[in-house]
């Protein structure tokens, strides 16, 4: 895992104008149904910031508000200090979004959206066409770019999609769930653009349903379920405070009586192939700890491997609920142990 | 860029679109009603011989008729493809833009309009081989298709409103075939004198009688000031109405 350690995104602001601002915002669509719940983060300049959620938490509403799309019940949120139910329109001058579904044209070609789109955002025909071209290149829709969006990919709709969002160069650019849907080239070729858009020091606001997308992209993340912000931190911070460190242990055969004494207060589960897990809080300082008790309580520990706690540990762990299973592939299935009640300590990430 | 322009540059998507899916969006309007001028010119016309009757080429008394009918079978793509554009997300990315949502609405509406020009030029070149007499020179011509338009932006609201307001790409297929009892409750067929007394009641609130009317007057003639003021009034205020009816469904389903 590559330390996502971004210091400067705690507590010191890094500019004295955030990206985004929410404060308290809530949403209650007609019928009582309340989408959004009180929720309020900050996200900085040039942050990658992933919303995490199911179905349903409240990541599009979230989204649909801070891009002037819906008004919200009560609260109030900013975009780079423009406030989006009072000024809407400049709110829209400095943000690009490419929302749920990729918003194309069936019968129109890559290059005539883009184009379309340079021109109704008041570029003017050459530089719209000029930008267009650009747009293209970068994206890598040139082969495509005189094709209707009909017979594109996936991907391809989401990559035009997002470059028509980038036609105004945005300073700061929602995509909502942009990979949902996509086969794994799709996928890959959002998440390559993802990170190019984070080196470029672009500031992105990000939702999504998969933990490890949360996990390789966005530097810090807010967990958001039944509207409302369950924590925010960046993706190891959240590991280390809400996840747990699975230690599994091998014992000499006969021997789990006194692996079952030794593991005290820490719960052991048996996986049945001579094998036993035992899971501790507090990350992988606590590890030598529980080893040293082991091995204290003699419980000849043959083999021992440490397994730090994903992102959907620390989810599962905040939501009480799995989420449906994550885009990458990279959990190797140790989901085990990991539904305690950890609750939701208060305060986190702000 | 300006609220005009951009209506212009959707108008233009529209028109561009069009193109692509030929037959939906130019062909259609022609189809029915050309089928209908060709299919009783061909096989009524001894309705002619019938004591009153005001022209002896029965294509001669129809076409002027029929190109009024391209504006009721050739309505509904556009507020098809209106919904479409709510639904596919397409007006939000347009929103983003900053393009105010009533755009978008009025693009669709001009095309809707726009493209019974060439439906009704295709169905009056069919009617000038087929004997149609022009007496009214160009200008009559002109007025025409000025009524045409107007028409067809009237008639074609009521699409609009059924499609805005049941949120249904399909739902404005249902009103497909209201244009079979204005055509026979009208004075496209035979001239008033000639229809029974009860169609006779019908056809003078029939708002297609007034169109059959004054294109009549413009065309073949006699050109007279009463039935062509009237048949704009008529258009005019529907076209009111039904686009109205039409804004205020948009704005119920796009939230303002």
């Amino acid at each position: 895992m590559a330390p996502a350690a971004a210091p400067a995104c705690e507590g010191v602001p890094v500019s004295s104008r955030p990206a985004i601002e929410v404060h308290e915002l809530t949403k209650e669509f007609a019928g009582g149904v309340r989408a959004l719940d009180g929720v309020s983060f900050t996200v900085e300049e040039g942050e990658v910031f992933g919303f995490l959620g199911r179905n349903g938490a409240g990541k599009s509403t979230t989204v649909r508000i801070l891009t002037t799309l819906l008004r919200p019940t009560s609260g109030t949120a900013a975009v780079l200090g423009h406030d989006v139910v009072g000024a809407p329109s400049a709110v829209r001058k400095v943000f690009g979004a490419a929302l749920q579904d990729a918003a194309l044209d069936e019968l129109m070609t890559g290059r005539e959206h883009l184009e379309m789109a340079g021109r109704l955002a008041g570029l003017g025909k050459p530089r719209s066409v000029e930008r267009a071209a650009e747009l293209l290149e970068r994206f890598g829709l040139k082969a495509a770019a005189d094709r209707i969006a009909a017979g594109y990919s996936g991907g391809m709709r989401r990559r035009l999609d997002v470059a028509m969002a980038m036609v105004r160069r945005p300073e700061v650019l929602f995509l909502d769930e942009p990979t949902t849907g996509l086969d794994p080239q799709g996928r890959r070729a959002v998440w390559d653009l993802v990170r190019s858009l984070r080196d470029d020091g672009s500031t992105v606001f990000l939702t999504t349903q998969y933990l490890t997308e949360a996990d390789e992209l966005s530097g810090r993340v807010a967990v958001v379920s039944d509207g409302r912000i369950a924590a925010i931190g960046t993706s190891q911070e959240l590991k280390d405070r809400l996840g747990a460190t699975t230690v599994r242990v091998r014992a000499a055969v006969g021997d789990e009586a006194r692996f079952r004494a030794a593991a005290g207060a820490d719960p052991l589960v048996a996986t049945g192939d001579g094998w036993f897990e035992v899971t501790v809080g507090g990350g992988e300082a606590a590890v030598p700890g529980v080893v040293a008790r082991l091995i204290g309580a003699g419980a000849p520990v043959d083999r021992l491997s440490i397994h730090p706690p994903s992102l959907e540990d620390v989810f599962v762990g905040l939501t009480g609920t799995e989420i449906e299973s994550s885009a990458g592939g990279a959990d190797d299935g140790r989901i085990t142990a990991v539904r305690r009640g950890l609750g939701v300590p208060g305060g986190l990430g702000r | 860029m300006s609220p005009v322009a951009q209506v212009r540059l959707l108008l233009f998507r529209n028109v561009r679109e069009g193109a692509r899916n030929p037959v939906l969006a130019y062909a259609l309007p022609v189809i029915i009603p050309l089928a209908v001028l060709v299919l009783v010119a061909k096989t009524l016309y001894r309705v002619t011989d019938l004591p009153g009757f005001p022209t002896r080429n029965y294509a001669e008394w129809m076409t002027p008729a029929i190109i009024m009918l391209t504006a009721m079978t050739g309505v509904g793509y556009a507020a098809t493809s209106l919904v479409i554009d709510i639904q596919s997300g397409f007006l939000d990315r347009l929103r983003l833009l900053d393009v105010r949502p009533p755009a978008l609405l009025l693009s669709r509406v001009l095309f809707d309009v726009v493209r019974v020009v060439p439906a009704g030029t295709v169905l009056l070149g069919v009617g000038l081989l087929l004997g149609l007499d022009i007496n009214e020179g160009v200008g009559g011509v002109l007025l025409l298709f000025g009524l045409l338009v107007v028409w067809a932006g009237a008639y074609g609201g009521l699409y609009f409103v059924v499609a805005l307001s049941t949120g249904n790409a399909q739902a404005p297929l249902a009103l497909a075939p209201l244009f079979l009892p204005l055509q026979f409750l009208s004075t496209q067929f035979v001239p008033l004198s000639l229809l029974p007394g009860w169609v006779q009641a019908i056809a003078a609130w029939n708002p297609f009688t007034y169109m059959v009317d004054a294109s009549r007057a413009l065309t073949t003639g006699p050109l007279t000031f009463a039935p062509v003021a009237k048949a704009f009034a008529v258009a005019l205020a529907m076209l009111a109405v039904t686009q109205a009816l039409s804004l205020r469904a948009y704005k119920r389903a796009v939230g303002g």
